[in-house]
């Protein structure tokens, strides 16, 4: 069966196709529309993934969509109903906004596809977040639980999960937590309090936390309170969410945490009013923890399994998840590498494969990489043309190239294959440096990321070495695979690793098995003999503002806009002279203000 | 520079004067530019990714970092302005940016021929230079912000005069044409826009009406439901059709 998968319309669109029950090919839209957390309807996406498996509309079995868009605008109206009349400015924009275009989303696919209608399927938006987490998972029976924003009305679910050798598998969530209580919702309420950018920015609040002490936690306690069955409340009053489309947090909000950080003003983390914003990341961050490691205990005893697959877009919260592994008895913790909404679409499709047309389980490749693939001699015909240094050099003495290049302090962009599903940089689309002063942070931060100095970056390791500089607890290995917990560096590698440890001692380290990407593996082994210490920074490649690279000229129209030295894509190297000028071509077009004249604009 | 002040901006000018006369629509104003240049850059980035042409890959690179440059230029100074104004951040993001920010449109990138994105970028780049000269008059009393015109400015004059080169390079026959198909296009963006605006304004009146006229009895039955509602968990009933909406 051929199943196309598809989530839109909220942010991070994306499409998955599933042939016979395996994924074939996934992406984000925005990894080919280069426009950041695109979440429009994903026409390249869907595109790429059907030239990718080489299948044509008509031989589509199912189009599956990620939720059920008339629940979710039932969810708006009666929330704007609700809150009348205070909801009479947001109602206007809530409709437009819904009516426009997203609930007619069966014609849309329709239209775009050319499929009859009777092939288009939809799914709970919360089922999609637990198939995503369950079906790419290699285990045989799990918790499950899932927390968002929203959904429909969902915003926590849990449920359980199993594999069988004879039969379809099963998939059962059993409880929710509606809207509006909603773990996702209050975190992004401070996401927009402390001037970052809501369902982009959260994982700057995670990053502030480090630096504050929970010193707010009576006053979050006030805006969440647990509620007598083990799940929580929010108090509606410290929410504007519902009632305005400009701002989530109320008035009464700024009462209780103070006036609101101004989004163009840098933290001063000396300052009283920069520790200020630290504390409230740090209170909301425990509060969220506390919340999610309750849920999960309860979960644990009733469930009574020894696996958890955790899913939505709070799972992005490496820090809450690592502690969900430490206390709540879990023997593993399996987050996929795309917990959000992109993941969905993957979800959708493998849900409707297992679930609604009862196909027996297949275990699916434990890797994040599906999407599309570089052209390595494009990227060496650009660079060719610009005068720049290409060589093409073979694996192992790339390999070895590389690895000296790094351990002399140069910045790399490296490309590798398929790019990764999801928001994170896992080997094939990286910037990687020398882990080990805070110096090349620096640069990075100044010369190529260009974002606050408060954000640490992330390490890898191959599995071998993982647990010599990191303190990794049982479970722990797996849970950084994509990179999705927060472990503490052993304190004696941290000056050594200084970085990629923050300041509260941990990393969110990425642990690397040879199978899921044996060149970076060879490039850690080949680096650690060269510094002793067999630990690379790794960084999604971009820069601030833009998608991950897909292609390979993308990376290089990245690599040429900012301090990565060398770009090295499959076997072509690419250098920048000693002071690579980017300005050149100015002097190489005559020019003259006459030529304007000429357009006759004036 | 002068020269290429467009009519309709010297028609313009009382309002651009009331504009920039006001430090919190100074600041807006400024933060929205910072915006437009940021995103008219990401589009030029992925002009330089799609072009066949080597020469044309490397100006438009240049280009997008020259525009880059200037939404950091902007924005740097957008904040400057913040701080001097203080703490009264309370209605300061509350109002629609004000008008002239909208850089290169919606441009699509895909798929176009290089000449018809020479030509726009040329129209584009010519009335902005044409307008960033009235407004580097009109800050006259703060000279950061007429320092950063003043850059800005010169770069346009290097973005306006590539674009048409390289257009009479690629079109030699047809350039001609293609700029006045630019501007036709810019023109009826303009219109689309306005249009937009307008349905909008409509469309919210009339929405407005239906939630007070309509809704109310319908408000008090949701609120009456509410209150039966608990927070806390809730069993899930077995799921819904899978080709329901619902």
């Amino acid at each position: 069966m051929n199943i196309l998968g598809i989530s839109a319309h909220y942010h991070d669109s994306a499409a998955a196709l599933v042939v016979d029950g395996l994924p074939v090919c996934a992406v984000q839209e925005e990894r080919l529309s280069r426009h950041k957390n695109d979440a429009a309807f994903p026409a390249q996406a869907i595109e790429w993934c059907l030239d990718c498996a080489g299948i044509a509309p008509e031989a589509l079995d199912a189009v599956v969509f990620y939720e059920r868009s008339m629940l979710k605008f039932e969810r708006i109206l009666t929330t704007a109903l609700r809150t009348f009349p205070r909801s009479w400015r947001s109602f206007p924009h809530a409709i437009r906004n819904t009516l426009g275009e997203k609930v007619w989303v069966r014609g849309i696919i329709s239209s775009h596809l050319d499929v009859p209608r009777r092939k288009i399927f939809f799914t709970d938006h919360h089922a999609a977040h637990a198939a995503a987490a369950f079906f790419t998972a290699p285990t045989r029976r799990a918790a499950i639980l899932t927390a968002d924003g929203v959904g429909e009305w969902a915003t926590l679910t849990a449920g359980r999960g199993e594999r069988r050798d004879t039969d379809r598998p099963e998939l059962t969530l059993l409880r929710e937590v509606r809207f509006p209580h909603s773990l996702g919702l209050l975190y992004s309420t401070f996401t927009a309090y402390l001037g970052f950018t809501v369902n982009e920015d959260e994982y700057k609040v995670m990053g502030l936390a480090a630096y504050g002490r929970p010193t707010m936690i009576e006053q979050v306690g006030k805006v969440m309170r647990p509620t007598a069955d083990g799940a929580f409340a929010l108090d509606p009053q410290y929410f504007d969410v519902q009632t305005s489309a400009r701002r989530s947090y109320s008035a009464k909000f700024v009462e209780l945490f103070g006036p609101a950080r101004n989004p163009y003003d840098p933290i001063d983390l000396e300052s009283d009013e920069g520790r200020r914003f630290a504390d409230c990341a740090a209170s909301v961050q425990r509060v969220l923890e506390d919340t999610l490691v309750r849920i999960a205990a309860q979960l644990r005893r009733d469930a009574d399994l020894p696996d958890l697959c955790l899913g939505g877009g709070v799972a992005l919260n490496g820090v809450a998840n690592a502690r969900l592994l430490a206390e709540c008895g879990f023997e593993r913790v399996f987050v996929p590498p795309a917990p959000g909404d992109a993941g969905c679409a993957l979800g959708a499709a493998l849900y409707a494969d297992r679930i609604y047309f009862g196909n027996r389980d297949r275990p699916i490749p434990d890797h994040p990489f599906w999407g599309p693939s570089i052209d390595g001699d494009a990227l060496s015909r650009a660079a060719t043309d610009d005068g720049l240094g290409v060589e093409i050099v073979d694996g192992g003495a790339l390999v070895e190239r590389v690895a000296g290049e790094l351990a002399a302090g140069r910045i790399v962009g490296w490309m590798e294959g398929a790019c990764e599903f999801g928001p994170r940089a896992l080997g094939h689309r990286s910037i990687l440096a020398a882990p080990h002063s805070s110096a090349i942070r620096d640069r990075l931060n100044r010369d190529i990321k260009r974002r606050e100095e408060f954000r640490p970056f992330a390490p890898v390791v191959p599995i071998e070495a993982a647990d010599r500089y990191f303190d990794l607890p049982r479970g722990g290995v797996r849970l950084a695979r994509f990179m999705s917990g927060v472990f503490p560096v052993r304190p004696e590698w941290r000056s050594a690793l200084a970085a990629v440890t923050h300041v509260d001692g941990s990393a969110r380290v990425q642990v690397l098995e040879r199978e899921m990407a044996p060149r970076l593996h060879a490039l850690l082994d080949a680096y650690g003999r060269r510094s002793g210490i067999p630990v690379l920074l790794n960084t999604s490649f971009n820069v601030a503002g833009e998608p991950i690279v897909a292609r390979a000229l993308e990376g290089y129209s990245t690599f040429r806009r900012c301090g990565i030295d060398l770009l090295a894509a499959e076997s072509v190297l690419v250098t920048k002279p000693a002071a690579a000028p980017v300005r050149a071509p100015k002097e190489e077009v005559a020019w003259s203000s006459g030529n304007v004249a000429a357009s006759g604009a004036v | 520079m002068a020269k290429t002040v467009a009519r309709i901006d010297r028609l313009m000018r009382p309002l651009h004067r009331w504009v920039w006369r006001d430090h919190d629509r100074r600041l807006r104003k400024l933060l929205a530019f910072a915006d437009v240049e940021t995103d008219g850059g990401r589009d030029i980035v992925r002009a330089a990714e799609v072009t066949p042409d080597p020469l044309l890959r490397r100006l438009y690179l240049e280009h997008a970092i020259d525009e880059l440059h200037h939404g950091d230029l902007f924005r740097s100074r957008g904040a400057a302005l913040i701080r001097e104004r203080g703490t009264r951040t309370t209605s300061l993001f509350a109002g629609n940016p004000l008008p002239g920010g909208h850089g290169l449109d919606d441009l699509s990138i895909e798929g176009q021929p290089d000449y018809r994105l020479l030509a726009f970028l040329h129209v584009a780049e010519k009335s902005a230079a044409g307008r960033f000269e009235i407004y580097r008059q009109l800050v006259d009393d703060d000279p950061e912000t007429r320092a950063i015109f003043e850059t800005i400015l010169r770069d346009e004059v290097f973005h306006m005069n590539y674009t048409y080169t390289q257009l009479t390079r690629v079109a030699p026959k047809t350039y001609r044409r293609h700029v006045w198909y630019a501007r036709a296009r810019r023109l009826w963006n303009r219109y689309l826009r306005v249009a937009v605006a307008i349905a909008n304004l409509f469309g919210t009146a009339i929405l407005t009406i239906i939630y007070f006229v309509v809704l109310p009895p319908f408000a008090w039955l949701a609120r009456r439901a509410e209150r039966r509602e608990l927070p806390g968990w809730r069993p899930i009933a077995r799921g819904g059709s899978p080709r329901s909406q619902y």
